[in-house]
């Protein structure tokens, strides 16, 4: 089977998929709306001569404090790319899942999940590409020249793509844990609970200095310039790490993709 | 040709599979009968690639099917309804199965005239009803133009119309010089269809042969049917 046709259709069929769009939509308008109301509260501290009352109030500063929430939508992204397979139609439908016929056309399932993976990655990427720069612009119309700009287009480039791969690398980790539980539930809530609510390995950094190594605590420092708990590991060495436990992830569903019965 | 030998598959200790065999040959359709339960999907998905079998094996022209490359272009198949994900129309469900197996898109069209879904084409699959439903997982295996056909329950909630639909489809299939593989546990839906049957209880194939072979000293296909699973195998 070759590769082309094969990612060709995956990434047809993730993207006209309307849970998939939900999951841009939630990164892109929930950063949006962040940003909106982080901007308003930084032009109002400068109009008001206390910027010290915020932690920032440059225009890159805020508009990319949104970053970190945009990872639920990349999770969103990750999971429905394989629970979608997964779900039953309606019963008066004849019920049945799109799984057989996806592995009745596509036999080959290591090729099936790398295309999947990559399509995955394409679109967190992309949604990446669209937010980042939509929330600096929001906050530039917000903020205006109020504030001197603090961050140089080189951090802010550098800034943006660790971003941009923090999300990818969530939404791979969470494609494969949802390819092992056949169902997108229990990876949406889990996953997106430690990202936005409350993050349960940062909590387990209290007890052991191990957690730091967890796959979200290790790339924290991706989002570089955002304010986070002290300790642990720095960005590039959280990036490896985490980039190593999306790989073996990816390749324990890839083990148990490929054994399991459909 | 699609060729299944010594098939064994075990379920949580449970024997589903107990060196099922048969063969579909070209030219003609060859019904695949039993009780639900009997062993049915069991076989056709193995056939497919989609489960494993613990023993024996499943060919499709002398391949596994899962080495098969475009495998649409070689079987086309339909197992649990329409096999589209509830929120997809019919044509966006079409759209990515054909590029899958690097199938024309104009074939499209083509199947969903052929199965008369061409006027639903963009109502999403979770409004089906379960003769439509059946009807677009018709149109996905006709999409490749496959020699082969493999089906499981193809008439199950299908109206009268789809019936006849399915059944002419089926026979020019075959008399095209196709194989057709269809599963059901209807008898009288099929006895107008088949050419050869296979029949299979508990599983175990009890019976194989062409339908006057099989029905021979019978009143009926459905008296033959009930005569050999009722004796659970014995009466082969």
């Amino acid at each position: 089977m070759r590769f082309g046709p094969l990612l060709a259709a995956e990434f047809r069929k993730t993207a006209t998929l309307p849970a998939a769009w939900a999951g841009v939509a939630v990164a892109l308008l929930g950063s949006a709306g962040i940003t909106v109301l982080n901007a308003i509260s930084a032009r109002a501290a400068i109009a008001a001569g206390h910027p010290e009352l915020r932690a920032f109030t440059s225009v890159f500063q805020t508009g990319y404090a949104a970053a970190p929430l945009g990872t639920v939508g990349a999770i969103v992204i990750g999971v429905v790319a394989i629970g979608s397979e997964y779900t039953s139609n309606n019963a008066d439908a004849g019920g049945g899942r799109q799984v057989t016929t996806t592995l009745a056309a596509i036999p080959h399932r290591t090729g099936l999940l790398a295309a999947k993976a990559l399509t995955v990655v394409l679109l967190a990427v992309t949604t990446a590409a669209l937010t980042i720069p939509a929330c600096v612009g929001i906050a530039a119309l917000v903020i205006g020249d109020a504030t001197r700009e603090t961050v140089t287009l080189d951090e802010a480039l550098t800034r943006s793509l660790g971003a941009a791969l923090y999300w990818t690398l969530m939404g791979l980790i969470a494609f494969a844990v949802t390819v092992v539980t056949r169902s997108g539930m229990f990876p949406l809530i889990a996953l997106i609970a430690n990202s936005s609510l409350v993050s349960v390995s940062l909590l387990l950094t209290r007890l052991t200095p191990l957690a730091f190594w967890l796959p979200d605590m290790a790339g924290r420092r991706l989002f570089g310039g955002l304010s986070t708990v002290e300790g642990g590991l720095d960005a590039g060495a959280g990036a490896i790490v985490m980039a190593a436990w999306t790989l073996a992830l990816l390749a324990t569903a890839a083990t148990v993709f490929s054994r399991r019965d459909a | 040709m699609l060729v299944i030998e010594q098939l064994v598959k075990r379920r949580g200790g449970r024997t589903v599979l107990d060196r099922v065999g048969f063969a579909a040959r070209p030219g003609r359709v060859t019904a695949f009968l039993g009780p639900n339960g009997a062993g049915k999907s069991s076989t056709l998905r193995i056939l497919l690639g989609l489960d494993r079998a613990d023993g024996g094996r499943a060919l499709v022209d002398g391949r596994p099917y899962r080495s098969l490359r475009d495998p649409l272009r070689a079987v086309g198949s339909m197992l649990e309804g329409s096999g589209a994900h509830r929120s997809r129309t019919a044509r966006n469900h079409l759209a990515w199965v054909a590029r899958s197996n690097a199938i024309p898109s104009r074939r499209i069209d083509e199947v969903l005239h052929q199965v008369g879904l061409a006027g639903e084409a963009r109502v999403r699959a979770g409004r089906y009803s379960l003769g439509m439903g059946q009807r677009l997982g018709l149109a996905a295996a006709l999409l490749g133009e496959p020699p082969a056909l493999v089906l499981d329950e193809p008439v199950n909630g299908l109206d009268p119309d789809g019936m006849r639909l399915v059944r002419g489809l089926l026979r020019g299939h075959a008399d095209g010089g196709g194989t057709v593989l269809l599963s059901s546990h209807l008898m009288s839906e099929v006895a107008g269809v088949a050419d050869d049957l296979v029949i299979i209880d508990a599983g175990r194939v009890v019976a194989a042969g062409t339908l006057t072979e099989v029905t021979a000293g019978h009143e009926s296909l459905e008296d033959a049917f009930f005569a050999l699973i009722g004796g659970n195998g014995e009466t082969r």
